[in-house]
């Protein structure tokens, strides 16, 4: 069984900032806001991405932002595919040359942090989902909602300061989910929660939607 | 919009995962924990020290207050029926998520949950525009106040409930800025506001005013 850092009620977490037994979650947060010294706690607080503490993170936090840093290759991946296959116009085009822009931003962010112990970025193989409208609309929004649910299903897994950096993530992966719905008039909220997924399941969901090997 | 319940979150198995890791409780216990039944989620804490559960109830309970904010005013707008078009499905929809919220939040704060205020929303309800900058103004903030709380809930079920809804209310704001005609995902990193910096706002909107409401005499308060 792997150590955990998020703590547990009243357990202190083992993360970058080791802090003694009964330290609540809390107090990690507010030192690690204050402190501002490793890894993606560091890279959020310093507004650009530093490698320096990498070697730092936990199990758990290394295997939930690898997960990440996959998702966000993957639409790293996509959207530039898209913009470059030029077959979109208007508002799809805004769309994904915004989105392209701050998926780019989220993607060295979390391979900053990861530093060495980034995984590689796999092939991709996207068919006529960059090239048809259509095609592409649909699977942004598989892509982003598989997005949201990775970032929420790691939530409780990771250590209070990749949690906080995670967190300023995710709402932009859901804004954009309900962006690509709205432009094709779909539901942009159909839900009261997100639910989140487990790392099985992103992974198995990105396959389904043809967006991963 | 399907019911709120904490099956929703039991589809992939993360929080059951998470549980399994925790070695607390069986998936079951920490599911039911998540969202729903009487202070389930004081049930949670393994931990005998009251502060911790004092502390996420407060979060909780200020989460509550946004909530209330939220579903009285999609609730009065659509009253209203001044809206027209999108967003007359829009004030609809994120009414009734918005509410399901506020019911959820009641479920596991049980007789620690403050009683709703009495609000004034200042003629925001009965005009296009002015519902949806208001619309846009109060998602974007409550984006930011979830996000500023989550990290320091001391609960995983409360977290995880807490973050299936930040995302939510994310993809409202992006609904309600597209709406509004401003871009839904301006930048690529979203940050969080404090408990004060939130307050601060809605206070300066002066939307709660301080007469007690019908509802209150339905709901006493026990926040003592």
């Amino acid at each position: 069984m792997e150590p955990k850092t998020r703590a547990r009620d009243g357990e202190a977490a083992a993360g970058p900032f080791p802090l003694p037994r009964g330290s609540r979650r809390s107090d990690f947060f507010k030192r690690a806001m204050l402190v501002g010294g490793a890894g993606i706690a560091g890279a959020m607080v310093a507004g650009s991405p530093r490698s320096t503490d990498a070697a730092q993170l936990s199990q758990p936090d290394l295997r939930a932002l690898n997960l990440i840093l996959m998702v966000e290759y993957t639409e790293g991946a996509f959207y530039a595919e898209a913009i470059r296959r030029n077959r979109l116009k208007g508002e799809l085009l805004d769309y994904a040359r915004a989105v392209e822009a701050q998926e780019k931003e989220h993607l060295q962010f979390v391979r900053t942090a990861l530093g060495g112990r980034a995984e590689d970025e796999p092939s991709f193989d996207f068919g006529d989902k960059t090239g048809d409208p259509d095609a592409f609309a649909a699977a942004a929004g598989d892509l982003e909602d598989l997005a949201v649910a990775a970032y929420n299903g790691q939530g409780t897994n990771v250590s209070p300061e990749t949690l906080a950096a995670a967190a300023t993530i995710v709402s932009v992966e859901a804004r954009h989910a309900a962006w690509i719905r709205s432009i094709v008039g779909e539901p942009p909220a159909p839900d009261a929660l997100d639910t989140p997924q487990s790392s099985d399941e992103v992974l198995d969901g990105l396959q389904q939607a043809g967006l991963r090997r | 919009m399907q019911e709120l319940s904490f099956d929703r979150l039991d589809v992939d198995g993360a929080l059951g995962e998470a549980a399994e890791r925790a070695g607390v409780m069986s998936r079951g216990t920490f599911l039911a924990s998540a969202l729903g039944g009487t202070a389930a989620l004081l049930g949670v804490s393994t931990e005998p020290a009251a502060g911790q559960g004092a502390s996420d109830v407060a979060i909780l309970n200020f989460a509550l207050t946004l909530e209330y904010l939220q579903s009285s005013f999609y609730t009065e707008a659509e009253r209203m029926g001044m809206l027209r078009g999108r967003a007359a499905e829009a004030a609809k929809v994120v009414g009734a998520v918005e509410r399901a919220h506020v019911k959820a939040f009641h479920d596991v704060l049980g007789s620690k949950a403050d009683p709703r205020p009495s609000f004034d929303f200042q003629g925001t309800t009965e005009n296009q525009n002015a519902f949806l900058k208001t619309a846009v103004a109060f998602e974007d903030l409550s984006v930011e106040a979830y996000k500023g709380q989550a990290p320091r809930l001391q609960g995983n079920a409360a977290l995880a409930a807490a973050l299936s809804i930040h995302s939510v209310e994310a993809r409202h704001a992006a609904w309600m800025r597209y709406l509004f005609g401003v871009e839904p995902a301006n930048r690529a990193f979203d940050q969080p506001r404090s408990k004060p910096q939130v307050t601060r706002v809605v206070n300066s909107t002066n939307f709660i005013t301080s007469s007690p409401s019908t509802e209150r005499k339905r709901m006493p308060s026990f926040t003592g």
